[in-house]
């Protein structure tokens, strides 16, 4: 856990949860295993809130908990770690991902699940018909059969899967030390049979006194449904498998076209289910496989497909290699090699648009050719002395470029050491990533300091559009909505709309950065998973 | 006697002066002029000196001879492309002026043979000869090729889309914009520096000795590329290009609730 790694996971708890949970959170992430009663005393917060505060990382899948060190009997322990809070950032970005493949009834289902951690599937079906029969017209209502369907096939697809089912005071705790991964349980993408039919509920505002009585039924003849203690939860793995498959995706269509991009899409696609998320290739696909599923509105001649998957393995990115010749050439997707070009280029962007192409092109130089010395420096990248030696000096200083000495005598005196310039892209990478985190909270407290900044003004414009509001209801004359309206000068207004405008731009510069991050994160997992 | 003396004189034209009079006309009638103008402007010019002269000025190379839908034209010749000529015999003018006319997209041979009414050898000998004196240059189509492959060959695409390091030596040479002689050596160390940009990637294929530019076996080809991805992310916030990144805590002097720089982007 880095220092700029907590700063962004206590942002972001704030914003999500509250300062309490922040307090809580950031000691337990600055702090490693702790049990409850040293949470207590060293965060000063009461018990109560205590154990709210844990309760919500619990559901959220932010904390885990097990018996303590010292053996069984010992209180247990508690211990979060920064992962699955930096996924908050992300939450955006899934939610687009899921409505853009399942529509509405989908991006509703992500949404309620990672609002609510884990849920069980009648009460998701039944939470999102409701939300979808609100939006929709008099009359209409949102069938539970439908959001079912939605939900399994979110399943099926491993979007979606079941929490680890919690065994409280099971005499034998498990001695290991990692938690079981809710892969490890057989059932972990079965749709369990559930009687639930009905449909939508339809929320009227005007009728309170019915609400309530409305509620209070509701909460005393809970209809058994068939899957109790059968909990869901997002599978965020499943999700960053389909952005790395976007990413690459896009990045065979930049480089080469949209025919090519077409068919890697396609292999990826046949790949989903049969490749390990930690692979560093997708098992190998024959070329007459790859030809049949592609899509039928392509219709490409087969020559022409064996001559694109040529090119593409002639590619000097390796996106695609050749992995034998049955079937009609046997090809897969080099997944790792394909991460850690987009790594590549990533840096690349950053060291061209921080200190200029001639750097970009010192830095490029460095990275294919490993080890070079100050004059062959220049001489390769055909910059003149003074300038390359600056350039160099100033990505030696923000440690993007490393300096490896080679003595030639064993008391490395200066003048008979050869010293090489070098890139380490691994180093570089992880540095960089910090530099994101760092940027986003940046972003973070930028964005609240506006609104705070404003508060005032956001205060009065609300007051005012709740009065607006009311008034329609109520069926008020035109001159009082206008008398209503002008109550917020002119300046304010536009005060309000640059206001407005700030922080979503700043909302979606954080998203920019996740992608990022996106990248960096899966190169560098993929590394450490190979290595 | 002075009537007699002047008839006497306009009857026997100076040859010279008719030709002058005929180019002087054609400069003035840049399109071109016909038997009736030369006839308008000079009555007493029998048809015969008239033919006589033309086809001096024709065989000199200083007229055209077109023909348009009413009769034949006359046009001037630009005295550098008769200047070109000089030497060369009439069936090689020919075939020039057959190449001239087809423009900027050049023409097959087997055109050029047939506008010219020539046997094949005698078109290839001509060819050849226009080629040494260096008038005109023979073009590998490859357009034409791509063009009619674009639709079903990616391999015929992605091939003539490369260069060797011998064809961009040439060409950088031809143009003549190097005040020194380049040789391919450091055309190579330009290209090198192009690869550093990211703009151009190379392959090596085997060739074989004695091609143009082969060196051991080997030659070099050139491809422009387009870039793998967008700029990332980080540096399209003003974070990702801060020079005192580093410095920047919040509630120290530079902060990000204060930063000017986040400001000015933000208003941007």
């Amino acid at each position: 856990m880095t220092a700029q790694e907590v700063r962004l996971c206590g942002l972001l708890l704030r914003e999500h949860f509250g300062e309490v949970v922040e307090k809580v959170g950031t000691h337990l992430l600055r702090g490693g295993a702790q049990n409850l009663r040293i949470i207590i005393h060293e965060t000063g917060v009461p018990l109560d809130l205590v154990k709210k505060s844990l309760c919500v990382l619990v559901q959220h899948g932010a904390c885990v908990f097990s018996s303590g060190r010292k053996g069984a009997g010992s209180p247990t322990e508690y211990r979060t770690s920064c992962d699955r809070i930096l996924r908050i950032l992300r939450y955006p970005r899934y939610i687009y991902t899921t409505k853009t493949l399942y529509g509405d009834t989908g991006e509703l289902i992500i949404e309620e699940l990672l609002q609510r951690g884990h849920m069980t599937m009648s009460s998701t079906v039944k939470t999102v018909a409701d939300r979808l029969t609100q939006n929709m017209e008099e009359g209409l209502c949102m069938d539970y059969g439908e959001v079912s369907n939605a939900f399994s096939k979110l399943v099926e697809t491993h979007f979606l899967q079941r929490s680890t089912p919690a065994t409280p005071g099971t005499p034998a705790a498990p001695v290991s030390t990692a938690p079981p991964s809710p892969e490890s349980f057989p059932d972990c993408y079965k749709v369990p049979h559930m009687t639930l039919v009905g449909r939508g509920k339809r929320q009227l505002c005007s009728e309170d006194g019915e609400d309530q009585r409305n509620a209070k039924r509701a909460k005393m003849d809970s209809q058994a449904h068939g899957d109790e203690g059968i909990c869901w939860q997002v599978n965020f793995e499943r999700f960053h498998l389909h952005f790395r498959d976007q990413a690459i995706i896009s990045a065979v269509a930049n480089k080469l076209d949209q025919t090519s991009s077409e068919i890697v899409r396609t292999m990826l696609r046949m790949s989903e289910v049969t490749t390990s998320p930690t692979a560093t290739c997708t098992k190998p696909l024959s070329a007459n496989e790859i030809f049949r599923s592609l899509p039928p509105s392509y219709n490409i001649a087969r020559p022409i497909v064996d001559q694109y998957l040529t090119l593409l393995v002639d590619d000097p990115m390796e996106f695609v290699g050749k992995a034998g010749e049955s079937g009609g050439g046997m090809y897969v997707v080099n997944l790792h090699r394909a991460l850690a070009n987009l790594a590549r280029a990533t840096l690349e962007s950053v060291v061209q648009e921080r200190f200029g192409s001639r750097s970009a092109r010192i830095f490029r130089l460095l990275l294919r050719k490993r080890h070079l010395e100050q004059k062959q420096v220049e001489d390769f990248a055909m910059i003149p002395a003074k300038e390359a030696k600056d350039m160099l000096y100033t990505l030696l200083a923000q440690n993007l470029v490393q300096l490896q000495e080679i003595p030639k005598t064993p008391d490395f005196a200066p003048s008979r050491t050869f010293y090489l310039y070098t890139v380490n892209q691994l180093p570089t990478a992880r540095m960089l990533l910090q530099n994101c985190y760092k940027t986003v909270a940046n972003l973070i407290e930028r964005r609240l300091f506006e609104s705070r900044e404003n508060k005032r003004l956001l205060e009065k414009s609300q007051r005012i559009e709740a009065i607006l509001a009311s008034l329609q209801a109520s069926g008020a004359e035109p001159e009082q909505l206008t008398e209503v309206e002008e109550m917020i000068t002119a300046t304010e207004k536009q005060q309000l709309e640059a206001l407005r405008l700030h922080i979503n731009k700043l909302d979606s510069a954080e998203n920019q950065v996740d992608e990022s991050i996106f990248l960096l994160e899966s190169y560098i997992n993929s590394t450490a998973s190979t290595s | 006697m002075s009537e007699v003396k002047l008839k006497r004189e306009t009857n026997v034209l100076d040859v010279v002066e008719v030709e002058n009079r005929i180019k002087e006309l054609c400069q003035q009638l840049p399109h071109g002029i016909t038997d009736q103008v030369i006839q308008n402007d000079m009555p007493h010019l029998e048809p015969q000196q008239r033919a006589m002269v033309i086809n001096k000025l024709l065989s000199l190379g200083q007229l055209d001879l077109l023909r348009n839908s009413s009769g034949l034209l006359y046009r001037m010749k630009d005295t550098q492309g008769a200047g070109k000529m000089k030497g060369s015999d009439n069936q090689e003018k020919l075939v020039y002026q057959v190449i001239e006319d087809a423009g900027n997209k050049g023409i097959w041979s087997r055109d050029i043979r047939f506008k010219s009414n020539l046997p094949l050898t005698e078109v290839n000998k001509i060819l050849k000869n226009l080629e040494s004196k260096k008038l005109i240059k023979a073009v590998k189509s490859v357009a034409a090729e791509a063009a009619i492959d674009s639709k079903q060959s990616p391999m015929v695409q992605r091939n003539s889309s490369f260069a060797t390091s011998h064809e961009v030596w040439k060409y950088i040479c031809e143009l003549g914009i190097s005040k020194v002689d380049l040789s391919m050596d450091d055309i190579e160390t330009i290209l090198n520096t192009l690869i550093y940009d990211g703009k151009v990637e190379m392959s090596v294929i085997a060739a074989k000795e004695g091609t143009a530019g082969s060196v051991d076996g080997q030659m070099k080809l050139y491809r422009g590329v387009n870039a793998v991805i967008q700029p990332t992310g980080l540096v399209r916030t003003p974070c990702g290009l801060c020079p005192v990144f580093e410095d920047c805590h919040d509630g120290g002097e530079i902060s990000p609730s204060h930063c000017v720089y986040m400001a000015e982007w933000l208003d941007f």
